[in-house]
């Protein structure tokens, strides 16, 4: 996606940094449900209740306040022109547990649009969650960047 | 364990479309790419069901865990460079770029990948990963 000038007629994208992600409704990792995703993946469930890391993701991801077709809405952008993962990143402070109650808090950093050899336009849409325990303690931070491709406007 | 050492390789011999249904309902994803080959051969994406990108990381972690275990992950930067697709092989691994040792705990940093059978890498990375004496 290498980059060339932006015309410079091109709407700007919609702003939306700081927009709250935060969720409305604890998530939990269920012990049945990460026996079955750790399973999918080729491996055996832990035995001492710590849950799959990547966990980090779907709990941030399903947990979050909005749906993925949401969020791209937000961003003026139909889920059915097909979002890409373009990056994800996460510090974890401690280990994820089944059976526990997370709460996940976040919100939009950017979305800058940019031309894109492959796309023509592009927008990436950079967002950030965390998730933390009901006391507060934080558990992890990610970082994701999506690219909502921008053909219509190339 | 030293810098330069090879991550023993964590490999899937088939990915398994059944597998990106039960992934759908863990990420309450419907995305018809992941599901249904027709869609996806309708997109210009290809003829066979395309894997869930944290599926795809998933494989990656359980290549770290294997490989130092009783290791926890501290982080993981990834990039997700192309798609994995239904029944395709693919192997993650890494290399040990460097430790450092603060009291009984060393931490290990890693460039870490996911490469699809005779293809270029479809996820690259760092990890880095706290190992307590």
């Amino acid at each position: 996606m290498s980059q060339s000038a932006l015309p410079p007629d091109l709407p700007a994208p919609p702003q939306v940094a700081g927009i709250s992600l935060a969720g409305t409704i604890p998530f939990t990792i269920s012990a049945e449900e990460n026996r079955a995703l750790c399973e999918s993946t080729g491996v055996a469930p832990a035995a001492d209740g710590t849950a799959h890391p990547i966990y980090f993701y779907i709990a941030t991801q399903v947990g979050m306040g909005m749906t993925v077709a949401g969020l791209c809405a937000t961003c003026d952008f139909d889920v059915e022109e097909g979002p890409m993962m373009a990056s994800s990143k996460v510090t974890f402070s401690r280990p994820l547990l089944t059976g526990q109650a997370y709460r996940v808090t976040g919100r939009i950093v950017s979305l800058v649009r940019k031309p894109s050899r492959k796309l023509g336009i592009m927008d990436l849409l950079e967002y950030v969650l965390e998730l933390s325990l009901p006391d507060g303690t934080s558990v992890l931070s990610t970082t994701n960047v999506w690219v909502l491709p921008r053909r219509k406007l190339a | 364990m030293n810098a330069g050492d090879p991550l023993k390789p964590f490999r899937i011999a088939s990915v398994s479309p059944e597998g990106m249904k039960a992934w759908a309902k863990f990420l309450h994803d419907p995305n018809p790419i992941h599901l249904d080959p027709a869609v996806v051969k309708a997109k210009g994406l290809g003829d066979r069901v395309i894997n869930q990108g944290p599926a795809n990381l998933a494989y990656l972690i359980n290549m770290l865990q294997e490989a130092l275990p009783g290791a926890r992950i501290e982080s993981l930067e990834v990039r997700y460079v192309d798609n994995v697709f239904g029944g395709e092989a693919v192997e993650a691994g890494g290399t040990i770029k460097d430790i450092s040792t603060d009291g009984d705990t060393s931490r290990v940093n890693c460039d870490v990948w996911l490469r699809a059978e005779a293809r270029a890498a479809v996820l690259t990375g760092t990890a880095t990963l706290l190992v307590h004496r």
